[in-house]
């Protein structure tokens, strides 16, 4: 099959929805005649002038927009440059986005997909940096998706702009340039399901995008010891798929959990108390994360590292839960 | 303007129909049996009753927190307005969304999202969706001498601008954001004129003259639909109960509570009914007597509906799934 990268898979995404369904718009700072600060949106204005807008810097205008034009039945697909600006139309998004479905008890639709790029790693310090899921993970009526691979980021991509629910769709900047298998044709992938992407039977280990690769790692690298590790890509933060989860621990007894943001309060903290709560006789250890420190992604290469999760502390981790 | 008669009787029936409606609600939100706290509009009719008549049904309207009487304008029946007020199964949003919360799609009333300025760029979204779909609908967004402080405000007016989307601002200037003049919070003499910077159109009126507003109203709506947007127009007014119902409101002098009493909209307007267009007074006795009838019944229906059933709570968070039980 053809690979494409992450990025250009979101591209062919947005095209080929906007090809498909005229309701679709695209909005944001630069990514009309630019084509986006990373070029994900290049090619559409180009053939659709009046559907690609370029906007001021203002995204509660932005945001805002985006909900008024999705209660008249429009798609819109806001873009913000950085997902540490959502900070600016926080407001916007847990207020207004997340609470219009219920407020119109499904006689309009909240049906907006807000894309941003998260993560760290391209040495850009504390606002250009932070993994965002968990800011908004408290708030209901959003859908929170992270996908990993090329071939995850079209199909959950065109699966959130077809939802009636508002998707913060967190792509991730490491990732853009990650090349991998992509169907040419448009097809879906479920929201709120994860995706077992390797089998075991001794250790779960639950992740997200960058720290997918880490937990495929560990896994080839226990394997020769003879650890058989189940990965699980999460895909949806919120609201996440507990079953898949719940599966999978009850046949490992041991969980781990990869998360690249800040470890307090974040995603992996709710995953582990829910299974804590539900799936207590099973555990034969521990619950273990291996996250950021919890300080804001400092900007010298070796600080962003040292505050990352990296490698050798995910693989200690899944060691501590077999030796304990 | 001189409005014809029979146009300014209806005004008039929309504007007793607000004062009427509030007056029970404020009956009820004391005595407890509305819950939370409501915001009265009673003082602003002539603002609110001129600016919905001159909107049509699939106009979409934004209304702000003080906007009981703006709701029932809008087209919905006022009984399932009371009737959300008070927390009931029958309220147009089945008792979920109270006082502050009512919307409509039926008749484009859009909600009011309950923090301030946040309506003033939601409002952005129906006027680009006229304009995409190519529709000469405009947006209407009601919002106070408070709101804007709000930083969305700049966005909001910065993006009609520059876009020419068909809104018209409808700055109801009732003088207080609870306590705080606006003098003492805005460097404008006139309110207006912050949409100067934006070279956008700007107009005041007298906003308890229900003609004034009227005149100003057509003239904004008018240059929306033709696509010259956006226009913002003040009405100056003034709220008579305090911030909400219970605030004594204090902070605000006698003589200028007085001042504003005096100028009662519904009584200007009954004014130049018998002293201009010759309608005998006891014509208009018998409209106030039919409304407080209807309010009454619309009272009775609120109290006697039953409360929400519990599976109701969480239904409708997404689109598409149910919320996980307890």
């Amino acid at each position: 099959m053809r690979k494409l990268t992450y990025a250009k898979a979101i591209n062919e995404a947005l095209i080929q929805t906007m090809e498909q369904d005229e309701r679709v718009f695209i909005l944001g700072e630069d990514v009309a005649k630019m084509g986006g600060d990373f070029g994900i949106t290049q090619g559409i204005w180009h053939r659709w002038p009046d559907r690609a807008k370029d906007t001021a810097l203002s995204e509660q205008a932005l945001i805002g927009l985006s909900c008024g034009a999705a209660l008249c039945g429009l798609k819109p697909v806001p873009e913000i440059m950085f997902a540490d600006f959502l900070g600016v139309c926080f407001d916007q998004i847990v207020n207004n986005a997340a609470k219009l479905n219920y407020m119109f008890q499904g006689k309009a639709h909240c049906g907006i997909t807000i894309r941003t790029p998260q993560g760290g790693g391209i040495r850009c310090a504390y606002h250009h940096s932070a993994n965002v899921e968990s800011w908004f993970a408290n708030v209901p009526g959003l859908i929170i998706c992270c996908p990993t691979t090329p071939y995850e980021a079209k199909g959950m991509l065109i699966s959130a702009i077809k939802s009636d629910n508002p998707v913060l769709f967190l792509e991730h900047k490491g990732l853009y340039n990650v090349k991998g298998e992509v169907p040419e044709e448009m097809y879906e992938i479920p929201l709120c399901k994860a995706e077992i992407e390797r089998e075991g039977t001794d250790i779960t280990i639950v992740a997200t995008q960058i720290m997918l690769a880490k937990a495929h790692k560990a896994a080839e690298e226990l394997a020769k010891e003879g650890v058989s590790v189940e990965v699980i890509d999460l895909r949806t933060v919120a609201p996440y798929d507990k079953e898949t989860i719940k599966n999978s621990v009850a046949k490992t007894g041991r969980l781990v959990l990869a998360q690249e943001g800040v470890k307090n309060l974040g995603w992996a903290a709710e995953v582990s108390a829910m299974v804590n709560e539900e799936l207590f006789e099973y555990l034969k250890a521990p619950i273990k994360r291996s996250t950021s420190l919890d300080s804001p992604v400092p900007f010298a290469p070796g600080l962003e590292d040292y505050v990352a999760p990296q490698y050798d502390h995910l693989l200690a981790m899944c060691r501590e839960v077999m030796e304990f | 303007m001189e409005l014809s008669k029979e146009r300014l009787l209806k005004l008039y029936k929309d504007m007793q129909l607000i004062r009427k409606f509030e007056e029970v609600v404020q009956v009820y939100s004391a005595n407890g049996t509305i819950p939370g706290f409501v915001h009265l509009s009673t003082g602003e009719e002539g603002a609110h009753a001129g600016i919905l008549d001159c909107l049509k049904k699939t106009d979409y309207k934004f209304p702000d927190h003080r906007s009981h009487g703006v709701y029932c304008l809008c087209g919905t029946d006022p009984k399932y307005v009371m009737a959300e007020l008070f927390g009931k199964t029958t309220g147009i949003n089945q008792g979920r969304g109270g006082s502050m919360h009512v919307s409509d799609l039926d008749c484009r009333n859009m909600g009011f999202n309950g923090i301030q300025g946040s309506t003033m760029v939601t409002c952005l979204g129906t006027a680009f969706a006229s304009v995409y779909k190519k529709t000469d609908d405009v947006t209407a967004v009601f919002f106070g001498d408070g709101t804007l402080g709000e930083g969305n405000c700049h966005e909001s007016m910065n993006m009609a601008a520059t876009w020419h989307l068909p809104i018209i601002y409808c700055l109801i200037n009732n003088q207080y954001a609870i306590s705080t003049h606006y003098t003492e919070s805005h460097p404008q003499k006139k309110l207006k004129t912050w949409a100067d910077g934006y070279e956008v159109t700007n107009y005041e009126c007298d906003g308890n003259d229900v003609e004034a507003v009227v005149e100003v109203m057509e003239k904004a709506v008018a240059q929306c639909r033709e696509g010259n947007g956006p226009v913002l127009v003040e009405f100056n007014t003034y709220r008579w109960q305090g911030h909400f119902a219970g605030d004594p409101a204090a902070y605000r002098p006698e003589e200028e509570v007085q001042y504003w009493l005096d100028r009662d909209p519904v009584k200007i307007t009954k004014n130049v009914l018998i002293n201009r267009e010759g309608v005998a007074p006891e014509e208009l006795d018998k409209i106030d007597a039919e409304l407080d009838e209807s309010v009454a019944e619309m009272l009775k229906f609120s109290l006697e509906s039953p409360d929400p059933t519990l599976d109701f709570a969480t239904k409708y968070t997404y689109a598409d799934r149910e919320v996980e039980a307890r």
